[in-house]
């Protein structure tokens, strides 16, 4: 919705003034880090797929439209990417599309740190602007509330306008209009507005003001509906639901599992290996002679050592790699994670991780087949010897 | 049209590049051209491998006539007029003979009066669909892909929609028999489409031609109106008035290219009682004149046959006046029958039946049609999006199953014939009227539909929670972590609703996709600190040729440069006529930070591919960001890596028994998923829980001969033990060789000589102990320094042997180069690895021996040809590394009856140049040589050709095949008979035994011939090798010629034979043996030599 009017201003403004109005979400987004954003109208998404790249903190992405339609279209732009996949984020994401007006209480909607509404009041009848007021700012009172609309002053600039500036615009406000409304909720719900917009207008006709007007709400300190927020933990839902996504993040118990064993494993992978390069140029120079020390000697150090069939690798080595310093924080956690993993074989010290030795034994695939001895039955002889296909051909 | 690129229509890597999301994301509501174009694009090359069930291969002769030598077929084109008739029964039923034979009109000639008698009895089928099929070809033929018949006429006009249009007048008699019916076991399921098709025809009345088709238009004013259900006898008259109308359009419409049409063949109405089996064609031209240029191909193809006596001047005046004085009644009663074209006769009979499933799962189409739309907006609107904006306005007429186009619009309901709407241009608030008037009907099964299923095919499988990952989905929720490579593999499918002899399937194929977790500016790393001093080079030689994916979006490309010079801080231009850096640009659209502000960039060029329309052609390169690309596919340095390719390969060969539990296990996903079953039924499709089980055949076991022993194969296709038990069927005695090995391998070396003599006796072959040379060190030159000198100092060395340390290639090559152009001679280079096992080295020592024996020109074994004065040959096309591009192409032709001898040759091209140039001198020097040997010619000539796609098949036949024929021209009076086959390897087809409640793998020798093979040629796939992990991958023949009149039994067992003959194998293998020596010559040209052998090495398997 909020894009329709731009082929006309596509010209006027660069980025297009609804890349503006995302970028200002985006800003303020870095500058307050909500952890809960929603946004209201979102049509086809467009702000989310921002969003969801300058996620910052934002642990819920939530979208609500009327138009199933224009939810739908794009929505597969806001799955997971195949990195979110290989390199999951330390933080948590689920993004959730809505279908559902604005005027109605929905339960889900409630908690929210941002709700966006971009170009979507002036798409509502007059008369419905308060029930709207009541729902956003009485019901589901977020911390932060970021509303724009056209302001109509900066209408005659617009080249070759007649009336609104979308055809299902109900209205369109001045700058005044605007205010006045978003004063009038401060005072009822509790809130404190800031006027900004985006869209400059050029030249010297700076006074009528931004083409977009931006208000940016804040939930006064300690004011805050909470009583209704636990009342109506039991109302049914009203939305319905169309998407949900719960990307893969390492606050999942498995996922962060897997990423630190193979953290960790290819980090004594490599380990091992540098100490099998050793082990053999010593062998070569002939110079080492006790190259497996015996156990004792070596319990509880930090060198790699070969005991038996195994290469043991002290975590104190492994802990050492970055990426795994980054998941773990202190090696105890490390230690306490590796502990239950099956993937992980850790010696009775628990300090050091036990790696296989495949040493030489290397079985070549292609003469496995040789084994079959005496597997000759002969098979059904056809004899072909009679055949001639010349005179089949004719 | 470069034929040379090998195009893998399903898996290539490199294509799966552009915005499949978008595509699939918009395609309801609107499809942008591009995206559109794409979508179709993508479908007709991943159709490649279909063909239609219900749609009787019959490929009309015309486009392939010209290279019908002088055949009987053409006997029946000159007959008189008076038998028209009277014989036009018969004649139109041998008709599709000629054009499906492609080369088999001798065979229609031939051919006893009964089999078109038969065939009568299925005619209805096949015409129809015939004109359908054509009418989607245009656009394909634009893309130079050359599937159409009438590929000719490179620059078609792109009155898609008339051709479309026109298609729809055959559409009655498109109906009803199942093609196959009578071969194999249909699936149930199968059936009811048919059935529901059949409804189509009283629909098709609606037909409405394009208003922008001035052909369509005028056959309307001749008086042949698509409403009417003229049934098959109309075609004749069809053909006249097109006969009449291209004389008519010559003038009009130059630019179509098909003016000789009209003046050599200017049938007028009377025309149709002209030689019989233009009857027939008639009929066909009918259907397809229409249709597009196509049809008049066969025009200039056909008209040197005729007398040049009936030529009547066009009547130009009557074609355009309006009613045309056709005389309709008399031709429509007996052309009706004729209308029949039938099946390509693919199936054989040999060998015994066996139970086999395919990974096909057959699809039902429920809607009765799809419905097809011109969209015009008046006053014009220019802009796309525009267009697109005001039909999704429309929604709530047009329905959310859309697919549009920007001017052609396709529904699967039924909108009043034709549809205003009114709009509001925003720009400027003018009205703007959109007409929707209906233009065709199509048949569900219509190729035209299938993009569109194929769109929602993709969507379903995201509903399903698949990821799109290039070009196949993937599940990454299952995905197997290695973390000891760090990487993980996605299992996944990759998919693709085709059209095959038996029906519309959904063709399914388990894939895993290999993703690795750590960005290339991450590997970048790892190999600097491996090896500082040459960082560069090997950046290079392990990125270039990767495909990478990014953080930002889920696009892949393929890495062709790295820019050293480079960095993020670099801007380069938006879209907009911006600047801005890398690193701004990150940030303000993605949000990411580069950490790494000095690292280089990636290049990545796409194809050179002009967008629709021409307009603008699509160039310059992308610049990516190593820290935001990530690698995918298996690193290099893991391939060689035996091992850790162990822990790979456990996860992605999976068996027979997982295969299909995988692709059930995805049609219940999406059987049970109320959204994904919405989507299909959307355009009226429904997935059978089942995969396709049907009977195949197992060709007859073959006899091995060697010297004087001779047993037929096992069961496992393995005659290991019996090569070394008995003498091969010839041994070179090896008087003179030199072993080369460095001081460390000196006990390896005497090791293996002493093996040698004891294994070599039972073989047959006759040993001296070798020259030794003990090398100081195993360096390179070291090695080609005393090879040389020894060369030199001794000319009669028959051989060298190299004992090597590790794997080299820089040495392996050097040797190489050595031996087979500088100094030509056999070599044969030996790890050290593989000699270093004492328990092995019997059996190894027996193997090399066998390799050594067929380099010096020695045989092996053979199996019996019944065929005589034959000459098998195989090509290969492999891409030459280091010289970018270029390819090489390695061609094997067999120089005696025994199949034992071979001639060799190898050619490189540039990327532009045709195969066929390279081809036709190693062809010439082949027969020569035979004569050589032979004193005689081959008489029959048998092409394996590898590395086709499907695509290409058009081009094979219609320009590579004729080139071929006129090099026997060289010689005199010599007209071989050509068949040629192109294998395909690389498909998507896996073939299962069922035996137990269980699958398995089929055993060597599996065939099948019918239900999954292409409609439009005669092919099958076969199963030569047998499986000892993993699933049955059957390979693909296609036959694209047949002169040599080789019946499917023939073609099918010959083949199959062939696989028994490659000599470093003790069993059957995949392909054929000379494809197989092909390909590995060309390897080794390509990617060691660099360069042609010497000459002299022609007759031997040096390069084994």
């Amino acid at each position: 919705m909020c894009r329709n009017g731009s082929d006309r201003m596509a010209a006027l403004f660069s980025p297009p003034l609804y890349l503006q109005r995302y970028q200002f979400v985006i800003e303020y987004v870095k500058r307050f880090i909500p952890r809960k954003v929603i946004d209201l109208g979102c049509a086809d998404c467009g702000l989310l797929r921002k969003l969801k790249f300058h996620r910052n903190a934002i642990e819920v992405l939530a979208g609500v439209d009327i138009d199933c339609a224009a939810l739908r279209e794009r929505v597969n732009a806001l799955a997971p990417l195949t990195i979110d996949y290989l390199q999951p984020s330390p933080r948590p994401l689920t993004i959730e599309l809505y279908q559902g007006s604005v005027t109605e209480r929905e339960p889900c909607t409630q908690g929210f740190d941002l709700v966006t509404c971009m170009e979507l009041i002036e798409h509502l009848q007059l008369w419905e602007v308060e029930g709207f007021s009541n729902v956003v700012f009485g019901y589901m009172n977020p911390c932060a509330v970021i509303i724009s609309t056209p302001n109509v002053e900066f209408n005659p600039l617009l080249p070759g306008l007649r009336g609104f500036r979308n055809k299902d615009h109900k209205f369109e406000w001045t700058r005044a209009e605007f205010q006045t409304w978003a004063l009038g909720v401060c005072m009822e719900y509790g809130y404190s507005v800031e006027f900004t917009g985006v869209g400059v207008a050029p030249g010297q006709n700076r006074d009528v003001g931004f083409c977009t007007q931006i208000a940016v709400f804040q939930r006064d300190a300690g004011v805050s509906n909470g009583p209704v927020n636990n009342a109506v933990q039991m109302e049914p839902t009203v939305y319905r639901l169309l998407y949900r996504v719960v990307y893969p993040s390492l606050c999942d118990n498995n996922i962060f599992q897997r990423t630190l064993v193979c953290q960790v494993l290819y980090r004594a992978e490599s380990l091992k290996r540098e100490f099998e390069l050793g082990e053999q140029s010593m062998q070569s120079d002939l110079t080492a002679c006790a190259h497996s020390l015996p156990p004792d000697v070596v319990a509880g150090s930090t060198v790699v050592y070969r005991h038996r069939s195994h290469v043991f690798v002290p975590l104190q080595h492994v802990w050492t790699d970055p990426k795994v310093q980054a998941l773990c924080g202190n090696i105890h956690r490390l230690r306490q994670a590796l502990m239950d993993d099956s993937r992980v074989q850790l010696d009775t010290d628990r300090d050091a991780i036990i790696l296989p030795d495949e040493g030489e034994e290397e079985e070549d695939e292609e003469e496995t087949g040789e084994c079959e001895e005496g597997n000759l039955t002969p098979s059904p002889v056809i004899d072909n010897s009679e055949e001639d296909w010349e005179t089949e051909i004719g | 049209m470069s034929i040379l690129l090998e195009h893998t229509p399903i898996n290539s890597k490199s294509r799966g590049t552009d915005s499949e999301t978008e595509v699939i994301s918009h395609f309801f509501y609107c499809i942008n051209v591009n995206d559109f174009q794409v979508a179709v694009e993508r479908e007709q090359e991943l159709q490649s491998e279909e063909m239609d069930p219900n749609r009787p291969p019959v490929p009309p002769g015309a486009a392939r006539m010209p290279w019908l030598p002088p055949a009987a077929g053409r006997g029946f084109m000159i007959d008189p007029p008076p038998l028209g008739r009277a014989r036009g029964l018969a004649l139109a039923a041998a008709e599709p003979e000629t054009g499906r034979g492609r080369g088999r009109a001798s065979a229609a000639a031939s051919e006893p009066p009964v089999s078109p008698f038969g065939r009568g009895i299925s005619l209805p089928v096949p015409e129809a669909q015939v004109g359908i099929a054509r009418g989607m070809l245009p656009p394909v033929e634009q893309k130079g892909l050359g599937r159409a018949r009438g590929s000719l006429f490179t620059s078609l006009e792109p009155q898609v929609g008339m051709g479309r249009g026109a298609s729809l007048f055959m559409e009655p008699l498109a109906e009803p028999v199942p093609p196959v019916k009578s071969q194999m076991l249909q699936l149930p399921e199968a059936v009811p489409g048919f059935v529901e098709e059949k409804k189509t025809p009283e629909k098709t009345e609606v037909d409405i031609p394009d208003p922008g088709s001035s052909l369509v238009s005028m056959i309307r004013e001749l008086g042949i109106e698509p409403s009417k259900s003229w049934g098959r006898g109309a075609a004749p008259m069809g053909r006249g008035s097109v006969g009449g109308l291209a004389a008519a359009h010559q003038s009009l419409v130059s630019s179509v290219g098909f003016s000789s049409v009209g003046a050599e063949e200017p049938f007028p109405e009377g025309m149709t009682l002209r030689g019989t089996s233009f009857v027939g064609r008639g009929m066909v031209g009918a259907g397809r004149a229409p249709v597009s240029p196509v049809g008049f191909s066969r025009g200039p193809i056909a008209s040197p046959e005729l007398p040049p006596g009936p030529i009547t001047p066009p009547p130009v005046s009557v074609a355009l006046a309006g009613p045309p004085p056709v005389p309709v009644e008399t031709t429509v009663a007996p052309v009706k029958v004729e209308a029949a074209r039938e099946p390509l006769k693919k199936a054989g009979t040999k060998g015994n039946s066996i139970t086999i499933g395919a990974n096909y799962i057959p699809i039902r189409c429920k809607n009765e049609a799809v419905f097809q739309y011109h969209v015009t907006f008046t006053p014009n609107v220019e802009a796309l999006s525009m267009r697109f904006g005001m039909m999704k306005d429309h929604r709530s007429t047009t329905g959310e199953v859309v697919a549009f186009d920007g001017s052609i619009l396709y529904l699967p309901k039924r909108l009043d014939e034709v549809v205003h709407l009114k709009a509001e241009r925003k720009t400027d608030n003018q009205e703007i009227d959109i007409k929707i008037q209906m233009t065709k009907v199509l048949p569900p099964h219509c190729d035209l539909c299938i993009p569109f299923y194929n769109v929602v095919l993709r969507r379903v499988m995201k509903i399903v929670g698949l990821k799109l990952v290039g070009r196949d989905h993937y599940d990454p929720s299952n995905a197997i972590v290695l973390g000891k490579h760090r990487l993980q593999v996605w299992p996944g499918y990759s998919t693709c609703i085709k059209e095959t002899d038996g029906g519309l399937y959904l063709g399914v194929d388990v894939s895993h996709k290999v993703l690795r977790n750590d960005s290339v500016l991450n590997i970048m790393g790892v190999i600097y600190q491996q090896s500082p001093e040459h960082f560069q080079d090997e950046c290079t030689k392990e990125f270039v040729g990767a495909i990478v994916i990014t953080r930002y979006n889920n696009r892949t490309y393929r890495i062709d440069d790295i820019k050293w010079s480079k960095s993020p801080k670099d801007s380069f231009t938006l879209a907009d006529g911006s600047e801005t850096t890398f690193i701004d640009y990150y940030r303000k659209n993605y949000g990411i930070t580069v950490k790494e502000i000095d690292q280089p960039l990636l290049v990545h060029r796409p194809k050179e591919r002009s967008k629709p329309g021409g307009k603008q052609i699509i160039t310059g390169e992308i610049l990516l960001l190593p820290e935001l690309s990530f690698m995918t596919g298996i690193p290099e340095k893991m391939r060689k890596d035996f091992r850790a390719m162990k822990d790979l390969t456990v996860h992605i060969n999976v068996s027979a028994e997982q295969h299909t539990h995988s692709i059930k296990q995805l049609l219940q996903n999406i059987n049970s998923n109320p959204e994904a079953l919405n989507e299909l039924q959307r355009w009226g499709l429904e997935i059978s829980p089942e995969i396709l089980m049907t009977q195949g055949r197992t060709l007859p076991m073959e006899t091995i001969c060697l010297q004087s022993a001779s047993f037929v194969s096992s069961s496992s296709a393995d005659w290991s033990r019996e090569v070394v038990r008995d003498a091969s069927i010839s041994s070179i005695p090896l008087y003179c060789w030199a072993v080369f090995y460095p001081r460390r391998a000196a006990e390896q070396a005497e090791e293996l000589v002493t093996m040698f003599g004891k294994v070599a006796g039972p073989i047959g072959i006759k040993l001296e102990r070798p020259i030794r040379v003990e090398l100081r060190d195993d360096r390179t030159e070291t090695y080609v320094k005393s090879i040389q000198s020894q060369l030199t100092s001794e000319p009669n060395v028959q051989l060298v042997v190299c004992i090597i340390t590790g794997n080299r290639d820089d040495l392996y090559s050097a040797i190489k180069k050595l031996c087979c152009v500088q100094s030509p001679c056999p070599s044969q280079a030996i790890n050290v690895r593989t000699i270093s096992q004492p328990q092995k080295l019997r059996s190894i020592a027996q193997k090399i021996l066998l390799q050594m024996n067929c380099k010096l020109g020695g045989e092996l074994w053979t199996v019996s040809v019944p065929l005589k004065h034959l000459m098998v040959i195989g090509v290969d096309v492999h891409h030459d590394v280091s010289k970018k591009k270029r390819s090489v192409m390695g061609f094997v032709a067999s120089l005696n009856s025994l199949l034992t001898r071979w001639y060799s040759r190898v050619t490189f091209q540039m990327p532009n140049e045709e195969i066929i140039n390279g081809f036709r001198v190693c062809l010439l020097a082949a027969l020569q040589k035979y004569y050589e040997m032979n004193h005689s010619f081959p008489e029959k000539i048998v092409i394996y050709r590898d590395g086709v796609s499907d695509g290409q098949l058009k081009t094979v036949e219609q320009y590579e095949i004729p080139q071929i024929l006129k090099c026997f021209e060289t010689f005199p009076n010599y007209e071989p008979k050509l068949t040629f086959i192109v294998v395909q390897k690389r498909i998507s087809t896996t073939l299962y035994s069922y035996g137990g409640e269980r699958f398995g793998t089929p055993p060597p020798g599996t065939v099948l011939d019918h239900t999954v093979t292409n409609k439009d040629w005669v092919d099958f796939f076969l199963m030569a090798h047998s499986i000892r992990q993993g699933c049955g991958l059957p390979t693909h023949y296609i036959s694209v010629y047949n002169t040599a009149n080789l019946t499917p039994d023939h073609l099918q067992r010959l083949t199959f034979k062939m696989c028994h003959l490659y000599w470093n194998w003790p069993g059957t293998i995949r392909v054929p043996a000379p494809c197989k020596y092909a390909h590995k010559l060309a390897f080794l040209s390509g990617q060691y030599l660099h360069s042609e052998p010497a000459i002299q090495l022609a007759d031997k398997l040096y390069f084994l």
